[in-house]
């Protein structure tokens, strides 16, 4: 499990821990405004929440909503973990 | 006056818009349930409300947003009605960010305001509406709550004022490129934002000047314009929200412990398994076939009255074989089934507003990645077991064009609600008790056809699928018991309409080919009617899957194509006017189609349920897919693939069936078959690794190449 400080992406992460986004690793841009639009930007705190039965995609909560995101794209993200 | 209502995904727009036109258009609990805009007048008034679908961004990369912008742009709306689900107030508010740039009045409706209070929320609208530079209204679509005063705010004049949300240099920048776009365009802020995030669709209207103020401002951060007005667009809400939202903790919501039992690690796909079951059990299977059975008896014994009764009053012959022989048979053949079509619409139905759908999507994500498709083409497969054309439409959820285009070939493939009378009657003749059994087979059947052929179509036409998969997981919601029963009325009328439309007609005209004869004389034996000489130029075809030449059985096939349900009427119509066998009380025991057996039913069953989609939907793959091309050969492929399904069934069955063929003759067979096909590949890896090895070499072209 990744501890409280340490940089890695996002889907790293196990179900209840916190992070903070440092960078969207993401070249597609099609994908990376997806990301975007639905308020994975700078600084957002993100939890990992629920996983698919099968390990994927992943259920995460941010900005007070719930969204669904596959294992490949988490991997974009770079964060902080929080908690 | 020209409206427009705009919102995410899955927010409510389609029940505001129900609510204020009194129209019935679509919903559900999964977001993308609105495919396409939809337009009505607000009752009372004589405002244009066009709902378009769900969206949570203007960006320029999916059809939704594209769709949405166009008509901004193009049919200037004057008011956009902004709505928003209150739960998730930050996300959504990100939507209005961008409307607010437009020169154009935005209202800002926060709905399902009924539910904040249980997610421990409380938001002031009055702080919010000052800070955003707009009104904004608390509503609750469902409960028809506050809908009044947005009408009576729609009725006030206009005046639009600006919200200023970036930081200085951005701003800055904003105001210098809308001094240099040269057009006399509206939404000049709006273009501005696009410009700096070098927004393609607007590449015509960018010039030198504005490339260097965009190319100028980057230099101030470490990373492109367009990740930063993101970034700035949420650092504007979340002060927004600080302002004007109170949160209390709350505890575990209930969508979140039912996920518990129905994400769990190993009872989701039991749980699934389960569920499609129960409505395989209640639409196709024993509850099912009850009420059809109950119904055709009704409309045999209407038939016999209604002939009776004509002959009484005097009609001459060929009026009463035109009602009870033609369009009784014919039309009554599928009105039988409407009690069993219900059951199925209900259950999807249900499906559809719990928001399970969603939860299978996630659920088998992963597995239907392997073969190249989206956890999300399942929506579409099970809308489609309704009907295809709203399944195909469905489509649009899926991100990826690849994905999105094979789930479109493959929708056809789920049998339909239009298909399920061909199931019925064939495997409840031929199959008596193991009926149940048999159609059940026909499902799984087709899910392994889906599967194999996306393996094929992966392999080789569409090969760059991806991984992404970005979807909202909306909560849990019981069943509104009005919006089901209005959603299934409105496919049973639909139904019965087609088969007071199209079915009719096509029984009448089946009736008039096969009473009169190329020299129009009425009254000739069916063999040597007009239809029985089509039918015999193209009954070959069908001869390696029936082991007969059949001209009924081929020209009722083919009538598949304007309605599945058609091929059951037209078979009705024939035998109806066939020669009578005495004691004939089923159409199977009439001369005319007592040929088939236990295995040419089964491939009839086969080709007709997995052959080429009826118009209607051939008409919205064409939408989908985009070319003719595409959908030729999408269609060449089901209907090769279904017939040669067909005639193996038939061939393998029928020698089962007399004793030419026993388990082990197919299983050495089988080997057989396994042994030559690897050889085969090994030959071509051989060829691929080199030409040296090949018994071919000298011969070969390739090789003085290599």
């Amino acid at each position: 499990m990744k501890k409280i400080g340490e940089i890695c992406n996002l889907s790293d992460l196990k179900v209840g821990q916190k992070a903070k986004v440092i960078k969207i690793n993401e070249d597609n841009r099609v994908v990376r405004r997806h990301l975007l639009d639905m308020g994975i930007t700078r600084g957002v705190e993100i939890m990992i929440k629920k996983i698919a039965p099968m390990g994927d995609p992943i259920d995460i909560s941010l900005r007070g909503y719930e969204l669904c995101i596959s294992k490949r794209d988490l991997q974009m993200i770079e964060v902080e973990v929080i908690r | 006056m020209k409206i427009a209502l705009v919102g995410n995904q899955n927010s409510g727009k389609t029940t505001l818009f129900n609510t204020l036109t009194g129209m019935n258009a679509k919903i559900g609990n999964w977001p993308g349930v609105t495919i396409e805009k939809k337009t009505g007048i607000i009752k009372g008034t004589d405002f244009e409300l066009t709902d378009l679908p769900g969206i949570y961004s203007l960006s320029p990369y999916s059809v939704e947003e594209d769709l949405s912008r166009k008509f901004v742009f193009d049919e200037n709306p004057n008011i956009i009605i902004n709505i928003i689900d209150s739960t998730s107030l930050e996300r959504s508010l990100y939507l209005t960010t961008q409307l607010l740039e437009l020169d154009c009045k935005v209202i800002v409706a926060l709905n399902m305001v009924d539910i904040l209070e249980k997610k421990g929320l409380i938001i002031d609208e009055n702080k919010l509406g000052q800070v955003l530079g707009t009104k904004v209204l608390k509503i609750s679509a469902l409960k028809g709550t506050g809908i009044e005063e947005l009408i009576q705010e729609i009725k006030k004049p206009i005046d639009v004022e600006q919200t200023y949300i970036y930081d200085t240099n951005m701003e800055e920048a904003i105001k210098k490129v809308e001094s240099s776009i040269n057009t006399s365009s509206l939404h000049k802020r709006f273009l501005a934002v696009k410009l700096l995030e070098n927004d393609e669709r607007f590449e015509n209207i960018s010039n030198e000047k504005i490339k260097n103020i965009a190319k100028e401002l980057s230099q101030n951060y470490d990373t492109d314009l367009e990740e930063i007005i993101a970034t700035e667009r949420y650092q504007f809400i979340e002060q927004v929200k600080k302002q004007s939202v109170i949160k209390k903790e709350t505890e575990e919501s209930i969508s979140d412990k039912l996920d518990k039992i129905f994400l769990n690690k190993f009872l989701a796909l039991p749980i699934f398994i389960l569920i499609m079951f129960l409505i395989y059990f209640l639409s196709v299977g024993v509850v099912g076939n009850l009420t059809v059975d109950w119904i055709t008896g009704l409309v045999d014994i209407a038939r016999e009255n209604i002939g009776s009764a004509l002959s009484k009053i005097g009609a001459s012959e060929w009026v009463n074989s035109l009602i009870v022989d033609g369009i009784i048979a014919g039309v009554g053949a599928v009105l039988g089934f409407i009690p069993q079509l219900i059951i199925l619409f209900v259950c999807i139905a249900i499906l559809e507003t719990t928001g399970y759908m969603s939860r299978i999507a996630l659920l088998l994500d992963k597995l239907f990645r392997k073969i190249g498709l989206s956890g999300k083409s399942l929506i579409p497969f099970i809308v489609g077991a309704g009907c295809s054309v709203p399944g195909i439409m469905g489509t649009r959820i899926i991100e990826n064009q690849a994905e999105r285009e094979m789930t479109t070939i493959l929708t056809p493939f789920i049998p339909c609600s239009a298909k399920l009378p061909i199931i019925a009657l064939f495997s409840g003749y031929f199959f008596g008790k193991k009926s149940g059994f048999v159609s059940a087979s026909l499902y799984f059947l087709a899910v392994a056809i889906i599967i194999i052929s996306a393996i094929i179509m992966k392999k080789f036409v569409f090969k760059k699928t991806n991984n992404v998969f970005i979807s909202e997981l909306p909560e849990y919601k019981l069943p509104n018991m009005k919006y089901i029963a209005k959603d299934v009325l409105d496919k049973v009328i639909a139904f019965i309409k087609r088969a007071g439309s199209v079915i009719l007609v096509c029984s009448i005209v089946i009736w008039f080919l096969l009473s009169f004869s190329f020299k129009l004389e009425y009254g000739v034996d069916v063999e040597k009617s007009i239809l029985a000489s089509i039918g015999k130029s193209i009954s070959w075809a069908f001869y390696p899957m029936l082991g007969e030449n059949s001209w009924g059985a081929a020209v009722s096939a083919i009538q598949g194509l304007v309605a599945k349900e058609q091929v059951i009427s037209s078979m009705s119509v024939i035998s109806g006017l066939a020669e009578e066998a005495e004691t004939a009380n089923s159409m199977f025991q009439k001369g005319i189609f007592n040929f088939f057996t236990a295995s040419s039913a089964y491939a009839f069953m086969i080709f007709n349920l997995f052959s080429a989609p009826c118009f209607g939907a051939i008409g919205a793959m064409k939408r989908e897919l985009g070319s003719n091309r595409k959908v030729l050969k999408a269609l060449a492929y089901q209907t090769i693939f279904a017939w040669s399904l067909a005639t193996i069934a038939y061939q393998i069955g029928s020698r089962l069936e007399n004793g030419t063929l026993n388990m082990a003759n197919i299983l050495i067979i089988s080997g057989i078959a396994i042994i030559v096909i690897k050889v085969l590949s090994g030959m071509k890896k051989e060829t691929k690794n080199g030409c040296r090895n090949c018994p071919y070499s000298n011969s070969c072209k390739e090789h003085d190449n290599k």
